[in-house]
């Protein structure tokens, strides 16, 4: 099947008054078309800088050296002007960020952000047509009072509905590529779950593969296929969902794991401290790491 | 045994005339001493308004509240100020970034007047030292600190003045899960050492089936289930606390298997 998104050897470098600093040290990834696939890691391992990279937001950044290849659709991300890579966001790539209420523009209306992103693909649409296809978009969410939502600021809606309708606006435009920065962190427990499974059955249905980011390695059990370990810049353990979960084999992976509380008891779990064994590579792959 | 807190039937309205909002609702309960009571609901369901009246930042509309078999007056003396104490979510704000973190520490003591002038840097660096952070950190500010280093000095903050009972609102919940799990840990044992009591406020049901002897489920600002740890999580009487355990994220078979069968039960 082919890749909606290749990431291939890539190395993130930042450039500050003490010198320079390598936050990534070459990451590959591949996700396939319709595919949803969790990058984890604690904060500060690099995940949401991949994502800014994908997007061509870091690439923009002065201090920011970038290199490795970046392959959309089969396109070369490289080789893409500014201007075309602008065009690629928000219409055929999206994203989701974490909090909500700050990721929306506090001073329009819904229904003028829904209107801006829809004349992203269509320019000439014509404010009542967007009106319309916005409320179908919202109904896919389950909001279905249209008029009140799309004439409401974003502060007049609560963070699980703001959520929902930053869900609708990611994939109005069918993007074959949705990024999904923790999207449930900001949310209670039980909005985050009602919001991931709507999110989970919208991307089915349309066939959008998700790079999906996250800590909470439960979250990532249930919406992703297929998961990569993140630790310190470095991916650490990659494979089904599944299998990763029933059978652990790196050390970071099996520690970031037995660090979750249950809910079938058992007390706080111990925690060693940081441990050399995180560094190693995993064996299976041991021969393309240094 | 006396319970170090007592609710009797406290409720809070907020606004007046026709926007009146009841935050919480009759609410009754106790935390005895030495006795971890987690408070779970979903945003909104009063959990934090609770917290406030506990800790005197504002009064309740109607209900008593009693501590250490005392009634808890609305304007607290220093003594009760000090005897509870608090720790919030979020360790990024709720540290003074200009003061250094011994300093933070520190202003505790001297509004207290706990200990003599001349001591009070060296209980700082014990506190300091109890949660497990070297002496020295005392002259860092908190920029300087990872997220889970600033946590454990808002906890010395409330530990340092002789509290007996600390409010821990949400406190591991802007914490990555192997940093939260150091965190919990030091809580249980600083509890244990201390003879504390927690008022544990979450909305993370796997957290707390972990450290609370009791837990009580909010919805709406009122209390709707209040039982044993173990026997709300095998055996939970309300729908909604049903509704609160299967919305947890977990990450093993058997937890799996524990949320459908609270499912199936709840369905019968």
């Amino acid at each position: 099947m082919r890749d909606v998104l290749r990431i291939e050897d890539l190395v993130l470098k930042f450039r500050g008054y003490t010198g320079v600093t390598e936050v990534l040290h070459g990451i590959s990834l591949n996700i396939r078309a319709g595919e949803r696939v969790a990058l984890v890691g604690e904060s500060g391992s690099g995940k949401s800088v991949t994502a800014r990279i994908v997007l061509g937001q870091l690439q923009e950044l002065r201090s920011a050296q970038v290199q490795g290849g970046l392959y959309f659709e089969e396109q070369d991300l490289n080789r893409l002007s500014r201007r075309q890579w602008h065009a690629l966001r928000g219409t055929h790539m999206s994203m989701i960020f974490q909090d909500p209420t700050s990721s929306l523009n506090p001073v329009f209306t819904i229904g003028v952000q829904f209107t801006e992103v829809l004349r992203r693909r269509d320019p000439k649409l014509s404010k009542e047509a967007a009106a319309k296809r916005a409320g179908e978009l919202l109904n896919s969410v389950s909001i279905h009072d249209h008029a009140r939502v799309l004439n409401a600021y974003p502060f007049q809606l609560s963070g699980g509905m703001n959520q929902r309708v930053a869900i609708a606006m990611a994939l109005a435009n069918h993007p074959s590529l949705l990024i999904a920065d923790e999207p449930g962190t900001a949310l209670d427990v039980t909005v985050q779950a009602q919001t991931l499974h709507l999110m989970h059955d919208l991307v089915e249905r349309t066939g959008t593969a998700v790079l999906f980011i996250s800590h909470n390695l439960g979250v990532v059990r249930e919406f992703a296929d297929r998961i990569y370990v993140i630790y310190r810049g470095r991916i650490v353990e990659q494979g089904p969902t599944q299998a990763v979960f029933e059978n652990p084999r790196h050390a970071y992976t099996r520690a970031l794991m037995a660090a979750v509380p249950r809910i079938t008891g058992g007390g706080v779990p111990e925690i060693q401290d940081m441990d050399g064994a995180f560094f190693d590579p995993l064996e299976v792959h041991g021969e393309d790491r240094p | 045994m006396t319970p170090l807190l007592s609710l009797k039937n406290v409720s809070k309205t907020f606004g007046h005339g026709d926007h009146i909002v009841q935050a919480v609702r009759d609410v009754s309960f106790d935390v005895m001493p030495g006795e971890c009571l987690a408070v779970v609901g979903e945003s909104g369901s009063g959990k934090t308004t609770l917290a406030n009246m506990i800790l005197g930042v504002f009064g309740q509309s109607s209900g008593e509240l009693w501590f250490d078999g005392k009634p808890l007056p609305t304007r607290r003396t220093l003594e009760h100020r000090s005897a509870i104490q608090l720790v919030q979510q979020n360790p990024l704000s709720s540290l003074n970034p200009k003061r250094s973190v011994g300093a933070s520490v520190r202003l505790g003591l001297d509004v207290y007047g706990i200990g003599s002038p001349s001591d009070r840097w060296s209980l700082v660096e014990a506190a300091l030292e109890e949660v497990g952070l070297p002496r020295d950190f005392r002259k860092r500010p908190p920029a300087a600190l990872s997220g889970g280093q600033r946590q454990r000095v808002a906890i010395a903050r409330a530990l340092a003045c002789q509290s007996r009972l600390v409010v821990l609102d949400e406190p591991t919940s802007a914490l990555d899960v192997l940093v939260q799990a150091r965190v919990l840990r030091l809580l249980n044992d600083l509890r244990a050492a201390k003879g504390l009591s927690y008022v544990f406020i979450t909305h993370d049901l796997s957290v707390v089936r972990n450290v609370a002897d009791r837990v009580a489920v909010f919805k709406s600002g009122q209390l709707v289930e209040c039982a044993e740890t173990g026997a709300i999580f095998e055996n939970p009487r309300e729908d909604y606390t049903r509704q609160l355990i299967g919305a947890v994220p977990v990450v093993t078979r058997e937890e799996i298997e524990l949320r459908n069968t609270l499912a199936t039960e709840g369905q019968t």
